[in-house]
């Protein structure tokens, strides 16, 4: 009964979907409770509990740990599908309030659905501690929980440890490629929000944030960067593939030339999920993140 | 009856049936599967007596049953727009938004994502609506203002058709600006939107968005025979006792409210309102009260068809609905251009 | 009767019509001839009401028509332009039926339909009825638009002017505009046309006006012939009277040798 162009347009868009293969997974979990978790940090935590068992979706964000690739994907976090989510028929929708279109956020509220956010953030080691006990007590793993908080501790008292033996403390510029507003943006010190983490990591691992400014922004002046003067300027992942590598075009970012950086060739990738980042990996991102910043 | 009537007439019939089909089908599948029996049991549990709905039933009623209307409405509404577009330019290469409306209606919910965010009221939920649908009227008067400066006939179609240009091309640089200056998550919501989503659909939207697609149509079929007229110029239109400029004002009118309404529950669906006509005119000729209704008929299916499929390819997750509209929009446009000899 | 008092149609700075002041009566067939630029197509858009003056008036049996809805118009006035474009595909009965507009609310009626078939007999298009109007040449594109146009004045029978007089409207008579309606026939088409135009305005409650080039058909077809140049009128009357040696000479910068044949004048350019 279906026209033929359209059959035809539906088995393209069928292969090229199964292709992708997180659109077709069956449910995990047979046990009662049954998640649907849109955070990244919270399935990081949750496969890192040992809780993964009643997780039956993610958000298509999510990507560690690689198992969580197994589960069933609701979509991107800002694009849901109310009928989606039920469809996997959670018991509860686990979500950090960064979730969208708001249209379905009420349909899912109209229908009773039970819709579950952590108070403790991971801004900081004591905030990523925080919610780490806080999922441990929500899904009954505080002994494993306890068990990463201190693994986190030891972890980051051997990064800080090694840290020591560093003797400088290089003024360091940390560029971000934000790809909804496809522009390069300069990290700021402190501040919550995109970028939050950043300075907290570089200064744990002995370097000093060069711009001044709070949050992220837009590199339209050259003076932003300039001014600083910074020793070493770190492009997080996408940012530096997207130009190749190429030190010649990244010194071509406005105002990178003229640094120090830019005349000792001090530019380096370094993955925005060891940087930007908080959470049970954090411990050992310090020395990541100091053995890139104090290379010479 | 003439023969041509009396064909038209059938395929009208056949549109309509073919749109019964799809409504059904919508109605029964997406990520969750509904039986005929679930959905009687849906439809009685409103009936007083019965026990309270459950969730899926509830899922059911409030969320796949006015989705299902909203596409044949949205998608009637671009269909009979871009039949209105192409008559009034005498162009075919028109779509509904080509005078402003859809990339007004896109800023006006810009605008709402980028600021939004820091006025926190409990009636957003009607903010993004009613922000799209401002855009949408605003760019369009724009470009009827702009245009307005010559009273000549000939001069006033080409002058709305580059104004119509310029004014697209501002707000479709100031929605870059505004992804510009964006936080991520925002710039990320307005890309979304741009690419249009059925997935906010309620019973509310339904209700106003029927009223602007019955009252919108109703009043284009009234014009039906005077943009007959039209199609052999704006002079002889003239001298068939049409008058032109009143014509020009009420038709674009009913294209803006139609289409910016739609647009504002559902984010940009383009394709729709280009590629409908065209298919109907190559079935049934270029007589506009069958290709009002036509339109009418086609939209609704097509784009209940694209929705069908935004479910259920990757489900439970969904497709933007643009991207399907287009990705099966363009090969059908192409495999019927070339199968007849299209005299454009 | 159609009069035009006083005509003056600027565009910008520029007039393109001059102090015209005419009146054609019903019954005859009355031609404007003058070379490019005289004004010719514009006098017919005024006197179609497409284009007001801005000074002078134009008045149908009487009554001015600056103020006259267009709709009404449309019922009794009828114009056919030098060529038409179609921008969709329509058929050929489609683009007739377009006469009938006027005449009409929401379907076109029975005798609608029947004054369709007569119109397109008399041009005989009737085997195009199912045609793509694009897929006509020009000679069968303008028989076709022809018809549409005696579409919108006819009445009802064979020759147009037997059936009932409406009462619809406020005017009595029938005005038929032709503006250089011959531009693309070959000179068959163009002798049948004025044939068939000349049919149709003998009718006492027919007025027709019409611009040619060919002072030729002109002269043999008219029966007021009025000469246009620079936007003013230079002369009117019959043939014979207004196309003299010297008035051609000097309106057209070529001056013909007359021939009369009978009561026909010829007129021979070298």
């Amino acid at each position: 009964m279906k026209r033929p162009a359209v059959l035809i347009s539906l088995l393209l868009l069928t292969f090229a979907a199964i292709s992708c293969s997180r659109f077709h997974n069956a449910g995990t979990g047979s046990k009662d409770a049954r998640y649907i978790v849109i955070s990244p940090i919270y399935n990081e935590i949750i496969w890192a509990l040992g809780a993964e068992g009643n997780v039956v979706g993610v958000d298509l964000s999510t990507t560690y740990p690689p198992e969580v690739k197994k589960v069933q994907t609701v979509g991107y976090h800002r694009a849901l599908s109310a009928e989606g989510i039920l469809s996997l028929h959670p018991t509860a929708v686990i979500h950090d309030n960064n979730i969208g279109p708001p249209q379905v956020v009420q349909q899912l509220q109209q229908l009773n659905v039970q819709m579950k956010t952590f108070s403790s953030k991971n801004d900081s080691f004591d905030g990523t501690k925080a919610l780490i006990r806080e999922m441990g007590a929500y899904f009954h793993k505080e002994a494993r929980a306890e068990e990463l908080c201190n693994t986190l501790d030891s972890q980051r008292a051997a990064s800080l440890e090694k840290v020591k033996q560093y003797a400088d403390h290089p003024r360091v510029a940390v560029i971000h490629f934000g790809r909804a507003s496809n522009v390069y943006m300069v990290v700021g010190k402190g501040g919550g929000g995109d970028g939050g983490g950043v300075s907290q990591m570089i200064e744990l691992a002995g370097g000093q944030m060069a711009i001044e400014n709070r949050g992220m922004q837009r590199m339209e002046s050259p003076e932003i960067i300039a001014q600083a003067n910074p020793d070493v300027v770190l492009l997080t992942d996408y940012g530096y593939d997207r130009l190749g590598g190429a030190l010649d075009q990244i010194k071509a970012l406005p105002g990178v030339a003229t640094s120090n950086a830019a005349r000792n060739n001090r530019i380096y990738r370094i993955e925005e999920n060891v940087l930007n980042y908080f959470g049970p990996r954090s411990g050992e991102n310090i020395a990541k993140v100091a053995a890139i910043i104090h290379q010479k | 009856m003439t023969k041509k009537n009396g064909s038209r007439r059938a395929l009208l019939l056949l549109l309509a049936f073919i749109t019964v089909v799809v409504l059904t089908a919508s109605i029964r599948y997406g990520a969750i599967n509904f039986s005929t029996t679930e959905i009687t049991r849906a439809l009685a549990s409103l009936l007083p007596g019965h026990p309270e709905p459950t969730l899926d039933q509830r899922i059911f009623l409030e969320l796949r049953f006015p989705r299902a209307i909203l596409c044949l409405l949205v998608g009637a509404s671009l269909g009979v727009g871009g039949t209105l577009m192409q008559a009034l330019f005498r162009n075919p290469i028109v779509e509904p938004g080509l005078v402003g409306t859809s990339s007004g209606a896109a800023f006006g919910s810009a605008l709402f994502f980028v600021l939004g965010g820091a006025i926190h009221s409990s009636t957003s939920l009607w903010s993004l609506p009613i922000a799209a649908a401002i855009g949408g009227v605003v760019s369009t008067y724009l470009v009827f203002l702009l245009a307005r400066s010559r009273e000549d006939g000939r001069a006033s179609i080409v002058m709305l058709l580059l104004t119509g240009l310029a004014v697209n091309a501002l707000f479709m640089s100031a929605i870059g600006f505004l992804s510009y200056i964006a936080r991520d998550p925002q710039a990320r919501s307005i890309t979304f939107w741009s690419l249009g989503t059925l997935s906010g659909a309620s019973w509310n939207a339904v209700a106003i968005v029927a009223i602007s697609t019955i009252l919108g149509c109703a009043i284009a079929v009234r014009y039906a025979k005077q943009l007959n007229a039209l199609m052999i110029g704006e002079e002889e239109a003239t001298y068939l006792g049409v008058n032109v400029n009143r014509l020009k004002w009420i038709i674009l009118s009913v294209n803006v409210v139609i289409v910016a309404v739609a647009t504002a529950f559902t984010g940009v669906i383009s394709f729709v309102g280009l590629v409908v006509p065209h298919i109907l005119r190559m079935i049934g000729g270029s007589e506009n009260r069958f290709l009002l209704v036509g339109s009418a008929l086609t939209g609704a299916t097509l784009l209940t068809l694209a929705d069908l499929l935004a479910r259920l390819v990757v489900r439970p997750a969904e497709l933007p609905i643009g991207i399907v509209t287009s990705a099966v929009g363009v090969p059908v446009f192409i495999f019927l251009l070339r199968r007849r000899q299209y005299v454009f | 009767m159609l009069t035009a008092s006083n005509i003056t149609f600027r565009v910008g700075n520029k007039p393109l019509l001059s102090e015209v002041s005419l009146s054609f009566t019903p019954g005859k067939l009355n031609l404007i001839i003058g070379p490019n630029g005289a004004g010719k197509s514009t006098l017919i858009k005024v006197l179609a009401r497409l284009l007001h003056p801005q000074i002078g008036k134009v008045e149908y049996e009487g009554t001015d028509i600056s103020r006259t809805v267009e709709a009404e118009l449309a019922k009794r006035r009828a114009v056919l332009s030098q060529a038409v474009e179609v921008a969709f595909p329509l058929t050929v009965r489609e683009v007739v039926m377009m006469g009938r507009y006027p005449h009409f609310g929401g379907r076109p009626a029975p005798t609608d339909q029947s004054i369709v078939d007569e119109v397109m007999g008399l041009f005989d298009v009737s085997a195009f009825g199912d045609r793509a109007y694009q897929t006509l040449s020009g000679g069968e594109r303008q028989r076709v638009n022809f018809a549409r146009v005696l579409a919108q004045l006819w009445r009802k029978g064979s020759d147009g002017h037997s059936g009932a007089v409406s009462s619809d409207t406020a005017f009595f008579c029938r005005y038929l505009l032709l503006d250089e309606p011959l531009t693309f026939l070959d000179i068959r088409h163009q002798i049948d046309f004025m044939n068939k135009v000349r049919a149709f305005a003998n009718s006492p409650d027919v007025v027709t006006v019409g611009v040619v080039h060919d002072l030729n058909l002109a002269a043999r077809f008219a029966d007021q012939i009025v000469l246009l140049n620079d936007g003013r009128v230079v002369a009117t009357g019959a043939p014979i009277e207004v196309l003299t040696r010297e008035r051609i000479g000097a309106v057209f910068g070529i001056e013909p040798v007359i021939v009369s044949v009978e009561s026909d004048i010829h007129l021979i350019f070298n």
